[in-house]
């Protein structure tokens, strides 16, 4: 059964398929929370598979499901990794370029090193593909924000990276 | 290069699923057993199930696709019968009648295992249960799987 079919299938109150459409979900929002929400990163997937469930009878068009799960998930993983304080910079970060997170060796360091924010549009970007355009618009930050930050942050990370 | 991944151990999917059923409570407990014996009784459906689950006498598996997925056969102690879909891995039971659901998670915690079941009587047509005595029926299950899993630790 498709994803669509099954959230048709649980907002009908089928609990099997709910079952089934937890275990086609939870491995995507793994991916999503964990890089955001680290250490905390179980109970990130876990609050955002909960609030997926809860609003499910709301969801009006199934075929939407990943991208309205993506930013409930977005959302829970921030929120949790700011709970949790772990939090990496007192000051937000400039973002590493694309380039400097394929080059990383290790990749949680270089996370390890940013607010939950900047995290999550490095996700957005470099795990979910998005531009930045649109990863602004999801985490509710002004575009214009995103792409100086962005500007800017390629020289000073690469220093702070080789320092 | 490998980012970070998430994953959710069972008793948390547990939580999530019956957070998307209204009515539903989940009841938590800690067994000091390991959790390869907590789980020969708890997954254990047609000679355990009924020990410690209420209203389950006796389940018979009737059909198995050989990848976690069952249809069981079960009569309650008053005698009626149900057929369940039941959905059945290691650290996991969930399955549903079309008038009562039941689900059951275990994950090993450093003091040992970490169970926790939730379940009633559905709410015919909705993913919801009659929120009546819940919390106490699972604490009651969750007490009497205890029971038989320290009487198989002997």
């Amino acid at each position: 059964m498709s994803a669509a079919a099954l959230v048709v299938a649980a907002q009908r109150g089928d609990t099997m398929a709910m079952n089934d459409l937890l275990r086609e979900l939870t491995p995507y929002l793994g991916r999503i929370c964990g890089p955001i929400a680290l250490d905390s990163g179980q109970d990130a997937v876990q609050e955002a598979l909960i609030a997926v469930f809860r609003n499910l009878p709301a969801l009006r068009e199934p075929d939407a499901l990943y991208g309205w799960a993506r930013a409930i998930a977005v959302r829970e993983a921030v929120r949790i990794a700011r709970r949790d304080n772990r939090v990496g910079p007192a000051e937000p970060g400039d973002l590493p370029s694309r380039q400097d997170v394929e080059g990383a060796v290790d990749i949680r360091d270089v996370l390890e090193r940013l607010t939950p924010e900047h995290r999550a549009v490095l996700v957005l970007r470099d795990v979910e593909g998005l531009d930045e355009a649109t990863a602004a618009r999801l985490l509710a930050v002004p575009v214009g924000t995103v792409k100086s930050r962005l500007a800017r942050a390629r020289l000073s990370f690469r220093k702070a990276w080789q320092s | 290069m490998d980012w970070p991944v998430a994953d959710l151990d069972p008793v948390r999917r547990l939580r999530v699923l019956a957070a998307g059923v209204p009515g539903a409570r989940v009841a938590e407990r800690i067994l000091p057993d390991p959790f390869e014996l907590v789980w020969e009784v708890a997954g254990d459906l047609e000679r355990e199930f009924g020990t410690f689950e209420p209203d389950m006498r006796r389940l018979r598996i009737v059909a198995d696709d050989g990848g976690g997925r069952l249809v069981a056969e079960a009569r309650s102690k008053y005698g009626m019968r149900a057929r369940f879909d039941v959905d059945l891995r290691p650290g996991w039971c969930w399955m549903q009648s079309r008038f009562l659901l039941v689900g059951l998670a275990a994950t090993a915690v450093p003091e040992g295992t970490l169970v926790a079941q939730t379940g009633g009587i559905r709410v015919p047509g909705r993913s919801a249960l009659v929120p009546l005595g819940v919390r106490t029926a699972g604490e009651k299950a969750l007490a009497r799987l205890a029971a038989r899993v320290a009487e198989r630790a002997r």
